[in-house]
């Protein structure tokens, strides 16, 4: 009956979306191929809705169509039963789902945050802001000593004889294929870094060089240091901070029978029943806030970006209602991606990303200034591989310039390692550590690094060259980094098709990140042994959006900065005891595997003999 | 309904893994001959918008690579997108029939129009460059899928010979007489003189000046404009003819071939609508029914009919049971299902057959005639009935219903047929 029931109420959404979906793409199609008749006829304001509910119906469409895989009953059950039930027993089975703490001290928290911001503006920001600056100056230094060791711990699972620990029975074989496996991790991991900082980071180190450089702002020199830079921030370092805690994670569910949450890295301290004890439900509890001060902070970004985007295209500028509508689109495509459940919602946006995200790299490629970026991206490699141990010690000349950029960044990818975290966990079963490390650190962090080099080596190029004066146009809009992407772009070739593709790419990678964000949320704010109903994830996607939304109201971008570093400095602390207690569990039960380098050592003299077997027969 | 995890600390896995394999893209979804025509038909559209965009340009660009090697290739460029598009339309057309030669031709004109993008080369012509490129492959890959010939008969043959061979006669005869003729010089003069002849048109801007040019322009006239006039008829009327023919009820024989993995319900009876419900939402369903009335009711509700009687072999065959997913045999009369159960064994011994009985004392009979499964409504109601007096409303399994022959046993690989689910829905309804 439910399922039944469930088939119909997504037939008949699906059906709405069809015409919505159509009429939208025409007007979107007829813009883009008779801009002078139609850009007459509508108005920018007119496009922010339809772009809106282009995306809406496109990806809300994509998420419903049914998995063909399997048979029916198989279509995420437990989320989609919807039952013809009375308001208050879904109410009630919500409040059960979920414990006490991690439901309303959540709520209140947020709640009396945004309600001190609306009364007393000025206190609570300057409350807010001091501490942040206080976690910045003292605990930065600790901050970047945690993510050096995260890189170095990384290094030893990969390499080492624990990198063979198979997470899961014997009789688990990974259920998700290897390029799906990569592209949900690499789409969840990221989203506003992609699109909101990949043009941009660099074009900031190169008009204001940080102090590890040295170079004259704007000079020559100033260009290897700002790609450097932007490779450290966005590389290996920062997607270590999602392993150290995703491992451990997987290690104590799929081998020790924890439940599914970040408290699980408690589990060689409390035993199994970790999630239970007090510090469990602390760590689960501050893993929401993290999650949500985490994706509000992206979600604030993007949206601020995505209508730049409109204004730079359209001319239009959208007032309060532009954000609150951008908000409230994304907020029910990643509700509606996060229902249809992993395999369909998630993971055909997630699909979708990796598609328009490898062919903008190869646009770029195509259009781009070829032998600059190939010239400068070697030199940067070269010099982040060279300069890696000087650069994540460097603690700053006084500046403050290091507290700003690099740790403030380190604490916002622990902001989103609990999530991140859960997330690798949950899809790595079956897996064994060193792909679970090499997918999550080298393989992601490579993909991302040749981003920044690509569209952070051809805003340099256009700036260096004069071709576009995008700091000028950053300047004239108030030091705003949302429209160094859309500078950039019109600069280039086929400028016009190279925003609309990145308008879609600030959509999907913030929606495929989000709505993992709000499953691993409904499922460690719930408790243990529960699967999420519908109604669960509702409310966590819609309370991540109205959080991102309020404090883009009332705080303005620093709160949002300041947020990110609260949430994300206990997972910091956190994801030291995750690689203690984790290091301490693999000591004791994980004796006698081979690392990779013994491996290879003893393949070595077969291939001898193989060799001396050919001279022998010559 | 779901299999209850392990243990409840297992409740996660079924949000995580609500499927056996999750793979990046199901390749059987994208990747069979529908997707491909669907993709054939956005190319389709695409080139139409992207030829009317470049129409409506004052001066059309021409960046491109191969805009220096081609000649003409502002006119090219100008007109190319549209006419390229009547074009693909046909072909897509031809293409969602399966013919073969609709395939052939998709086969050479889309990368001749891949030279359209190559020669402009402005933004607005990226997605037609893409969804060319993203067609051909799955063209080629479905080669086999497109293999319906196009039978012509006789007369559609002769009528296009006639018509192919008039232009030609028209054309080198004027070409050959153009010193006969006021303003036609060029080969380009001739065919659009004939075309303009042919067509009735006739501007007059060429005219025949001697008798012996007046006599051929004659002879076109009178041969070009009956060739053209029979063809037209021959080629089209066919056509219109089907069309009124699944105005009265009927699939087209054209609807008829393309059925694959589809449901074939036999005959009219007390079950059939519930197992339409459960059945149209899955697959495909053809319904092959006697009764007229049946038969216009059903394709009010947009249901395929045949209004053929079931238990005709060559009415089984029009109904493709060979590529059907499985047969329901559900009459109101056991003995006719035993006779239509008879005629699909004879026409397919290996399709699988699931019948309604609507006695008990015949259900063995129909298993014995040939079907795979048979049920016995009556007796499923009958004991919900006296379970649900009696206040104890158990579980019924399919097993216990369903007679299954043993060539059913013995062959595992079998698929579910719906009869099966809606048992399974009969239990869940007691919750």
């Amino acid at each position: 009956m439910s399922t039944q029931h469930t088939h119909s109420l997504e037939a008949t959404v699906a059906s709405l979306l069809i015409p919505l979906f159509l009429l939208s793409g025409i007007a979107v199609l007829s813009a883009f191929f008779f801009p002078t008749f139609v850009g007459e006829a509508v108005t920018g304001r007119a496009w922010l809705a339809i772009a809106l509910i282009f995306f809406i119906s496109g990806l809300g469409y994509l998420s419903l169509l049914p998995y063909a895989d399997g048979d029916d009953d198989s279509e995420s059950p437990v989320l989609l039963t919807i039952r013809r039930e009375r308001l208050r027993t879904a109410t009630t089975s919500f409040l059960a789902h979920h414990r006490p703490e991690g439901l309303i001290l959540v709520v209140v928290v947020f709640l009396v945050y945004l309600l001190a911001q609306l009364i007393i503006p000025a206190p609570t920001t300057r409350a807010v802001s001091a501490a942040a600056d206080t976690v910045l100056s003292v605990g930065g230094p600790v901050v970047a000593g945690i993510i050096l060791l995260a890189v170095l711990y990384c290094l030893l699972l990969l390499l080492g004889p624990w990198g063979a620990v198979t997470l899961g029975g014997p009789e688990d074989e990974p259920a998700y294929t290897y390029p799906i496996y990569v592209t949900l991790i690499f789409t969840a991991g990221i989203a506003a870094g992609i699109v909101f900082w990949g043009p941009a980071e660099a074009l900031f180190h190169y008009s204001a060089p940080p102090p590890a450089i040295g170079a004259a702002p704007e000079s020559a020199g100033a260009i290897d240091g700002a790609l450097t830079y932007s490779l450290f921030h966005w590389g290996i370092s920062a997607w270590s901070a999602y392993a150290v805690l995703g491992v451990p994670i997987a290690y104590y569910v799929f081998v020790r029978d924890a439940p599914l949450r970040v408290s699980a890295i408690l589990v060689p301290i409390f035993g199994a029943a970790a999630a239970d004890t007090p510090w469990g439900r602390l760590v689960d509890t501050l893993a929401v806030f993290a999650t949500i001060g985490g994706i509000a902070t992206s979600i604030a970004l993007v949206s601020e970006q995505f209508l730049a985007g409109i204004s730079f295209q359209w001319g239009v500028t959208t007032g309060a209602i532009g954000p609150a509508l951008f908000i409230l689109a994304l907020t029910l495509i990643y509700v509606l991606s996060c229902i249809t459940g992993i395999h369909r919602g998630i993971r055909r946006i997630a699909v979708l990303t990796v598609v328009l995200f490898v062919a903008f790299g190869l646009l770029v490629v195509a259009v781009g200034p070829r032998p600059f970026l190939i010239e400068r991206s070697a030199g940067a490699i070269g010099s982040y591989l060279a300069g890696f141990v000087p650069l994540s010690v460097y603690t700053g000349d006084g500046s403050g310039w290091v507290a700003a950029w690099t740790y403030w960044n380190w604490l916002w990818w622990f902001s989103w390692a609990p999530f991140a975290g859960v997330f690798i966990a949950a899809i790595s079963r079956g897996r064994t550590i060193r792909t679970v490390v090499f997918t999550s650190v080298i393989a992601t962090a490579g993909a991302t690094m040749v981003w920044f080099l690509l569209l952070g080596g051809t805003s340099l190029h256009a700036q260096h060259t004069g071709r576009a004066d995008i700091l000028g146009a950053v300047n004239d809009a108030g030091g705003s980094e949302a429209i160094v992407g859309f500078q950039l772009l019109s600069s280039l070739p086929l400028g016009e098709l190279f925003i609309f593709l990145f308008l879609g790419l600030i959509i999907v990678f913030m929606v495929t990140s989000a709505g993992v964000s709000t499953l691993v949320t409904s499922i460690i704010a719930t408790r243990p042994g529960v699967a999420p109903s519908t109604v669960d994830i509702v409310f966590w996607g819609g309370f991540q959006g109205i959080v991102a939304l309020s404090v883009l109201f009332v705080g303005g971008a620093e709160t949002l900065q300041s947020i990110a570093v609260l949430t994300g400095g206990p997972f910091a602390l956190l994801a030291l005891v995750a690689m203690a207690a984790f290091l301490w569990t693999l000591w004791k039960s994980e004796r006698g595997h081979t690392s990779i380098v013994r491996q290879a050592y003893d393949a070595l003299p077969k291939i001898q003999l193989h060799h001396d077997f050919d001279n022998e027969e010559r | 309904m779901v299999d209850s995890p392990d243990s409840p600390e297992r409740a996660f896995e079924d949000v995580f893994y609500p499927a056996d394999r999750v793979s990046f893209i199901d390749w059987r979804e994208i990747s069979g001959a529908k997707p491909a025509v669907a993709v054939v038909g956005i190319v389709t559209i695409l080139s139409f918008v992207t030829g009317l965009s470049n129409l409506s340009q004052l001066t059309v660009p021409t960046d491109g690579p191969v805009a220096a090697i081609l000649p003409a290739a502002e006119i090219f460029v100008r007109f190319g997108g549209v006419l390229f598009a009547f074009l693909l339309g046909i072909i897509t057309v031809g293409l969602s029939r399966r013919k073969r030669l609709a395939w052939r031709a998709a086969v050479v004109t889309l990368p001749l129009l891949l030279l359209l993008p190559l020669v402009s080369l402005q933004p607005r012509d990226f997605p037609l460059m893409l969804a060319i490129i993203a067609s051909y492959p799955l063209l080629l890959a479905n080669r086999d899928s497109f293999d319906q010939r196009i039978e012509l008969s006789p007369l559609q043959i002769a009528a296009l010979f006639s018509f192919v061979g008039v232009g030609i006669y028209g054309t080198v005869g004027s070409y050959g007489l153009r010193d006969q003729f006021l303003e036609l010089e060029t080969w380009g003069d001739a065919v659009y003189y004939v075309i303009v002849t042919i067509a009735t048109v006739g501007y007059g801007d060429i005219t025949p000046l001697t008798p012996e040019a007046q006599l051929f322009s004659l002879s076109i006239i009178l041969l070009g404009t009956g060739a053209f006039t029979v063809a037209v008829g021959t080629l089209i009327g066919p056509a219109i003819e089907s069309r009124m023919a699944a105005a009265f009820g009927n699939m087209t024989a054209s609807e008829l071939t393309l059925l694959e993995d589809h449901v074939v319900v036999l005959g009219y009876g007390d079950v059939t609508e519930s197992l339409l419900e459960e059945v149209a939402p899955d697959a495909d369903v053809v319904v092959v029914t006697p009764d007229a009335a049946t038969a216009s009711d059903l394709k009010d509700e947009e249901v395929n009919v045949l209004t053929e009687d079931p238990t005709d072999e060559s009415v089984l065959e029009d109904a493709q049971i060979s590529d059907a997913r499985g047969v329901v045999v559900s009459g109101p009369d056991d003995g006719r299902d035993a006779l239509a159960i008879i005629a699909v064994r004879n026409v397919d011994p290996d399709v699988r057959i699931v019948a309604a009985a609507n006695e008990a004392k015949h259900t063995k009979k129909l298993a014995g005639v040939g079907a795979d499964a048979v049920i016995n409504p009556r007796a499923i109601g009958g004991r919900l009935l006296g379970q649900s007096v009696l206040g104890d409303l158990k579980s019924i399994t399919a097993a216990d219903l369903v007679v299954e022959s043993d060539a059913v046993v013995s062959n595992p690989d079998s698929p579910d047929t719906p009869p099966e689910a809606n048992t399974q829905t009969d239990s869940d309804d007691r919750q």
